[in-house]
């Protein structure tokens, strides 16, 4: 039993060191509550691409304008309606007819509402050369709900006549182009 | 026949690595470690389940400090901090054991030929994660300041594993120099679920005219097996199930460990070991989950219908719809797979010196011939899905007196650079009792350690009267 004060030594001495002084110091581990990661998502959109015959009737003529609708299912959803708190579209026009439109964007909700609605005037390229036209529509506060309650997005390209620009005939050359792509800027919190 | 008794409560933190139990010969569970260490006693009993708790954490790449300090910097900003300086190679390990019963005993076929049998069961999970970097980067920043980016989906690597292991040892001295041990090992999976074998990547390429390409390429793979309990609503049933599973009733394994230890001269030992080279089955209760395809997405193509009657921008948008329900359609099956046990690998080189010296005579003591000290490095590895874990340690063991023995390491491994640890075994009477802590430095502020660890026995010796 001579081993008994030298054990209660170091027993005592591992004790102290591994139950008294390892402390966990310095630290708020309820931080953690607050963990937000804010990712921004580049999607792309719709696109277009047309030429002059598209903007023509059967008999040669000009319609007034064409139109499309897309159903939108993602904006209403839960993730978005929760999580966005920020998003612009972004689009790109490439006009090379010598014809001024006017792109129209009507976002409308389930119950066929209008939410929002912006235009883009695009000029005419008198010489065919490819003009490029950029416009940024951002989404904040009461338009972001506007956009969180989307549900169809239609798409009307009107013709604009202007100064230098030419009536559309068969004959007409050059194409218009839209591209678009949306950029989400999302606030994750845990 | 003399028995040690061994109860044994064993708790620990700390990295897979045993360096201060292994070759400690004097705590029986090191046989364990290398089925060729060498034995000194001539059997024990480990009180069912008591014998050895064990736990084990560890991270790499940060610790908790990193994230949690009360330094008035912002937590996101720290985490943030965290995850760009981690990489796809750093990673989380969690490790348990719990011995359900163990011993052994030594056998005598003649005077001269004793063989030393120990065979037990333990209860093991194992949880092991690389870090995903391309994900958390993708769910930090998303794609839009990252175009052309390639995000690798293949660092997903991540395995989780319940199972109870049943081991049967022999460990025989041929003579003075060698010793060798053989371990067979039956292994009974009661849960499982890895993946580990993904591959796939998402990148977006932007185009002319501000328009992005957006390219998946998914070759992802989830295997789980055991995992049907869950859906049973009845504890009692999922109880029964998992007992069933734990005696042999689950997915089953074999594998050996092999080992030996060598003595060429009374000052110098050389021994190794191999634990775990084996595999399990995985045929009873299997579900696995696979996501695969490719797709390329660069918009929704507008046609007006006043244009081409027939199909509008609402029928490309199903379509792309459809498409990319298709991306994320995961198929599952049943088919069986066989996943091979990480093994494990353990070395080490000892120098012994300094014999007792009686004080009265200044000779040496006839009843204590054994060296009192050893000095030593031993080197660890442990083969990981993507890379070989290690850690090498130098050790100093000393025998206080014959009650009594110490043993200190110094380990450098993938967690630190600073780990010193301190193991003690100690007899008293009937009773054994042994320490041993890791990373010692640390415990001024465990918040700051990567890994830590404790373990601490009482055992109960029945005296061994040859000794």
């Amino acid at each position: 039993m001579k081993t008994l004060p030298f054990l209660k030594k170091y027993v005592s001495l591992i004790l102290v060191l591994g139950v008294c002084y390892s402390c966990i110091k310095d630290t708020d581990f309820e931080q953690s509550d607050t963990l937000t990661i804010n990712p921004i998502m580049e999607v792309n959109l719709v696109k277009v691409q047309e030429t002059p015959e598209s903007f023509l009737d059967a008999s040669g003529d000009e319609v007034p304008f064409i139109s499309d609708l897309v159903v939108l299912e993602a904006l209403t959803s839960n993730f978005i309606v929760d999580n966005l708190i920020k998003a612009e579209l972004v689009f790109g026009i490439t006009n090379s007819i010598n014809k001024a439109f006017q792109i129209k964007m009507d976002f409308y909700d389930s119950a066929d509402a209008l939410q929002h609605t912006f235009s883009i005037d695009i000029d005419n390229s008198p010489t065919n050369t490819s003009l490029f036209t950029e416009h940024v529509e951002v989404f904040e506060n009461m338009s972001l709900l506007a956009l969180k309650s989307t549900s169809k997005l239609d798409i009307t390209i009107s013709l604009r006549s202007s100064p230098t620009g030419t009536v559309l005939t068969p004959d007409s050359e050059g194409s218009i182009r839209l591209t678009s792509k949306g950029v989400f800027y999302l606030k994750l919190s845990s | 026949m003399k028995w040690l008794l061994f109860l044994g409560v064993f708790v620990s933190l700390h990295a897979q690595n045993k360096q201060l139990l292994y070759g400690f010969k004097d705590v029986p569970q090191q046989i364990l470690l290398n089925p060729g260490a060498q034995v000194d006693y001539r059997g024990y009993i480990g009180v069912p389940l008591l014998s050895h708790i064990h736990f084990n954490a560890g991270i790499t790449g940060f610790s908790a400090f990193d994230v949690f300090a009360d330094d008035g910097k912002d937590f996101n900003q720290k985490i943030r901090d965290v995850v760009y300086e981690m990489n796809a190679r750093d990673f989380v390990g969690f490790n348990q054991q719990l011995d359900v019963f163990s011993a052994g005993l030594t056998l005598k076929t003649s005077t001269q030929h004793k063989l030393f049998i120990s065979f037990g069961l333990y209860q093991e999970s194992d949880v092991f994660s690389y870090f995903p970097k391309d994900f958390a980067v993708l769910a930090y920043e998303g794609n839009y300041n990252n175009l052309n980016r390639r995000f690798d989906f293949g660092q997903l690597n991540v395995s989780a594993e319940l199972l109870s292991v049943f081991h049967i040892g022999v460990n025989k001295k041929i003579n003075s120099k060698w010793t060798l041990g053989l371990r067979g090992k039956v292994y009974s999976s009661i849960v499982q679920a890895s993946s580990t074998q993904n591959k796939g990547s998402f990148i977006t390429v932007p185009t002319a005219n501000n328009n992005l390409n957006h390219v998946f390429d998914l070759d992802m793979k989830l295997q789980t097996s055991g995992l049907s309990f869950l859906d049973d609503s009845s504890a009692n049933n999922s109880l029964d199930v998992l007992k069933k599973r734990l005696l042999f009733g689950g997915n089953l394994g074999l594998g050996v460990d092999v080992g030996f230890t060598h003595q060429p001269s009374p000052e110098w030992t050389i021994d190794a070991s191999l634990q775990d080279i084996g595999f399990i089955n995985y045929s009873k209760d299997v579900k696995n989950y696979i996501l695969d395809g490719d797709l390329e997405y660069d918009g929704i193509q507008s046609v007006f219908p006043q244009v081409v009657s027939g199909q509008t921008a609402q029928d490309y948008w199903n379509e792309v719809k459809n498409d990319f329900d298709e991306l994320f359609e995961i198929d599952s099956s049943t088919t069986s797979y066989t996943i091979w046990r990480p093994v494990k690998f353990n070395s080490s080189v000892s120098y012994n010196f300094g014999r007792k010296i009686r004080k009265e005579c200044n000779c040496l003591d006839k009843l204590d011939r054994t060296f009192q000290n050893r000095v030593g490095a031993h080197l660890f590895a442990m083969k990981r899905p993507n890379h070989l874990q290690w850690a090498l340690s130098t050790f100093y063991y000393r025998k206080i007196f014959k009650g009594l023995q110490l043993k200190t390491t110094y380990t450098i491994d993938t967690y630190s650079f600073t780990n010193v640890g301190l193991g003690l075994s100690a007899s008293l009477g009937s009773i054994q009792f042994y320490v041993m802590a890791d990373n010692l430095l640390e415990y001024q502020n465990l918040a700051k350690s990567q890994s830590v660890s404790l373990q601490l026995g009482f055992n109960y010796i029945f005296k061994n009267n040859e000794n």
